[in-house]
């Protein structure tokens, strides 16, 4: 765990973060358009203290990171909390940022797909969940079309730009995810279909 | 950080906890009759850590928390965890360790102190929770304070044979019932 694996998507690649990475995620974190669309995983900072935080999520337990990348540069990242202890088998997804320069080109789309294939085709976990800005058309679109469903609302959560904002609380169930994406979204063929 | 000293009705009071507080919590959380809903019942705490704890948590600076006790002895914990000072949120937990004491409206005054000085001395705007739906006397104790259902979170825990939901709630300072608002916020003395 931790620092994630790659995971390929049509268009993009979730792959494991590297040095390299953290000056675009610098560069993301104190972006407006991010801090306004979700969470931002940690402050903007000078290198050396974003090369502490990549060593500290090489550490994590149970929270994995990624960075997406579409022809060989870096567009985003994403980060997840795998496994419970309580309830059944699960993901949280933390954060899911795309680079704002690469908005409206279909690449979170891509790789949310990939990462839920992941989640559901590779590690059979039975649900993920998430929180959304009532206002983020955009990510409540792709979470609508892999198949999330709203289990909660909180009223006036997050305050910013001058105003509160809601937060749509999602989930998705294994079901949903045989009903919508098992057929297409397999990472492996079955064993023997190719002979 | 420690929340003050709040005196209430009914020989409930919240004030900051001692380090018997936190032996007290620790065994608690151990015991079969009040983790059915608050789990997992292991622990990385031992006596030894338990004053690591009370300095990360008076030193912290999202929580606000206390203990509570009744008839002037330790027997639970309330707070404000995961504070957002900008959007000033949090999320709100209450948990009666002393199972012989259950429903005796104890955790119904915890929640009215906790919520009045939420809203008349942190100036917040909001506060949430998440509490096991079969768990009515908890959920209960939050409504009586202004506490509204937003949602409810499937299957959140397994217990003998049952999956058990959550309720999911939240209240902001004008859904607090301004007759119920405690000593010292409702005395005319008091310089509002």
């Amino acid at each position: 765990m931790a620092l994630g694996g790659v995971v390929r998507g049509k268009r993009t690649t979730l792959r494991t973060p590297v040095e390299d990475d953290l000056a675009a995620y610098s560069r993301w974190m104190a972006d407006l358009r991010v801090r306004r669309a979700g969470a931002i995983w940690h402050e903007p900072a000078m290198p050396a203290t974003w090369k502490e935080r990549l060593k500290e999520q090489a550490k994590e337990q149970r929270v994995v990171l990624w960075s997406i990348e579409t022809d060989g540069r870096v567009i985003g990242l994403a980060r997840a909390q795998l496994g419970n202890i309580e309830s059944p088998p699960g993901a949280h997804l933390q954060h899911f940022i795309i680079d704002p320069e690469e908005w409206r080109k279909g690449y979170g789309w891509d790789a949310a797909l990939a990462l839920h294939r992941y989640f559901f085709d590779y590690l059979d976990l039975q649900r993920c969940g998430l929180e959304l800005r009532a206002d983020n058309a955009a990510a409540l679109r792709i979470a609508e079309k892999l198949g999330y469903t709203e289990f909660g609302r909180g009223h006036e959560v997050h305050y910013r730009d001058g105003a509160y904002v809601d937060e749509s609380w999602l989930l998705m169930q294994r079901t949903m995810w045989n009903e919508r994406w098992a057929e297409s979204e397999r990472e492996y063929v079955p064993i023997g279909a190719g002979r | 950080m420690f929340g003050p000293r709040i005196v209430g009705d009914n020989d409930v009071e919240l004030r900051p906890p001692v380090l018997e507080d936190y032996h007290l919590f620790r065994t608690w959380g151990m015991q079969p009759e009040v983790t059915r809903f608050w789990g997992p019942r292991f622990t990385r705490e031992t006596p030894a850590t338990a004053e690591e704890r009370l300095k990360k948590d008076l030193e912290g600076q999202n929580l606000v928390f206390w203990s509570i006790a009744y008839k002037g002895e330790t027997v639970g914990l309330t707070g404000i965890f995961d504070i957002s000072w900008t959007s000033r949120d949090g999320e709100t937990g209450i948990f009666i360790g002393r199972h012989d004491l259950h429903g005796k409206g104890i955790a119904s005054e915890a929640v009215r102190l906790r919520m009045a000085f939420i809203w008349n001395e942190l100036r917040f705007h909001r506060a949430h929770n998440w509490i096991a739906l079969a768990n009515r006397g908890s959920w209960r104790a939050n409504q009586k304070s202004g506490y509204s259902q937003m949602g409810t979170f499937p299957r959140s825990w397994f217990r003998s044979g049952e999956w058990f939901d959550e309720w999911l709630g939240e209240a902001f300072p004008g859904t607090f019932p301004a007759d119920r608002l405690p000593s010292p916020w409702r005395d005319e003395e008091h310089p509002k």
